[in-house]
């Protein structure tokens, strides 16, 4: 019984991850990833972004996606960023914009998150973290 | 009604000119500062491969953001400025920007915008919000892989229970109407908040034609 539950919690929670996008590519030149799961999708207009997704770019490309909660970031080539902790449920207060830029360069624009709880918002880098306080900003991380 | 969400007003590209208005005071006193580096393509003095920088909202307003490293937190308030993660900060021009983030600024997608429209009496739209119907149909043709959020809200006369399920009704309405003339989107999700979210908070049992409303995030 026990264990019957457990596996039921599990796929329920595995199926919130998966079916739910918090995000979607809104622009795209050139070559450009998403990796969800590891499963690794040539991006295009419109593809899903997840809690968790990997994003790339290549050699003179570029990327841009909105979130949920109005969120933007946008990316210039050799681009590596995850999106590591992405909640947005203002009806409970649940809110959440983790993420790390492993290089290259973005450029982030707060949506709701950032306005509603700016501590929540975190950009990793290899050597830090920019916090955000309701603002735009740009980022570049050599390789 | 239709809200612009007051920071991300106007159009990306303008979003370097104007800042650095104020004059922006380098760090670093005496000769050449330490943080120019030699890069390959950039003509010194240049900033480092690696850092941050603040720049306006495009609505022109100024944040703050807060670099952390290494060597402690760095605050950065002021348009233009730029900081590592080892603790420099310096100041970056307008040229710079556009040679280091020029792509990334022009694959910024088009800021979304809000919408509140409300309802005279149950699913029932006012004559005003059923004509920005309209209006939302014909901006969204316009952005690629349109996605909106639709959120239903109610006052607080009835239940909790009746009211979740009225601002779904409401929520369900809108986006009825939305397909029905013509709105092709990637994805449409409906959430009811019921009375839990006022915009004019009451208390129960209170009719307030602010509260009976469905917002739209159009991203």
């Amino acid at each position: 019984m026990h264990k019957l539950l457990v596996i039921a919690l599990f796929v329920w929670s595995a199926s919130v991850f998966a079916d739910d996008p918090v995000g979607r590519v809104k622009t795209v030149t050139g070559d450009a990833f998403v990796t969800t799961t590891g499963k690794k999708v040539k991006a295009e207009v419109g593809s899903p972004v997840y809690q968790g997704s990997l994003i790339e770019t290549g050699k003179n490309s570029s990327l841009g996606l909105t979130f949920k909660d109005e969120t933007m970031v946008s990316f210039g080539a050799n681009t590596v960023f995850t999106v590591s902790d992405y909640v947005y449920s203002p009806a409970d207060g649940k809110l959440k914009f983790g993420s790390k830029l492993a290089k290259g360069s973005l450029n982030y624009v707060s949506g709701a998150i950032g306005k509603l709880k700016p501590d929540a918002v975190t950009v990793g880098t290899p050597s830090g973290t920019i916090g955000v306080r309701g603002t735009q900003f740009l980022v570049t991380v050599a390789e | 009604m239709k809200i612009a969400i007051p920071t991300l007003k106007g159009a990306p590209a303008g979003l370097v000119r104007g800042a650095f208005a104020g004059a922006v005071t380098v760090a670093l006193a005496g000769c050449a500062p330490s943080y120019y580096v030699d890069r390959e393509g950039c003509p010194a003095p240049c900033p480092p491969e690696s850092y941050v920088v603040l720049i306006p909202s495009p609505d022109g307003s100024v944040g703050k953001v807060l670099v952390t490293g290494g060597k402690g937190e760095q605050s950065l308030g002021k348009a233009g400025q730029a900081a590592t993660t080892d603790g420099q900060t310096f100041a970056v021009d307008d040229k710079r920007i556009k040679e280091d983030f020029g792509a990334a600024m022009a694959a910024l997608p088009r800021v979304p915008v809000r919408h509140v429209l409300y309802f005279s009496d149950g699913v029932k739209l006012d004559p005003a919000s059923d004509a920005e119907i309209s209006r939302i149909v014909a901006e969204a043709k316009d952005r690629p892989a349109v996605d909106l959020t639709i959120i239903g809200h109610t006052d607080t006369l009835q239940s909790a229970e009746f009211n979740d399920r009225l601002g779904l009704k409401r929520a369900n309405r809108v986006a009825e109407l939305l397909k029905e003339r013509g709105l092709k989107a990637d994805s449409i999700t409906v959430e009811s908040r019921g009375k839990r979210n006022p915009v004019v908070p009451t208390r129960d049992n209170v009719f307030e034609p602010k509260n009976r409303r469905v917002e739209i995030s159009v991203r």
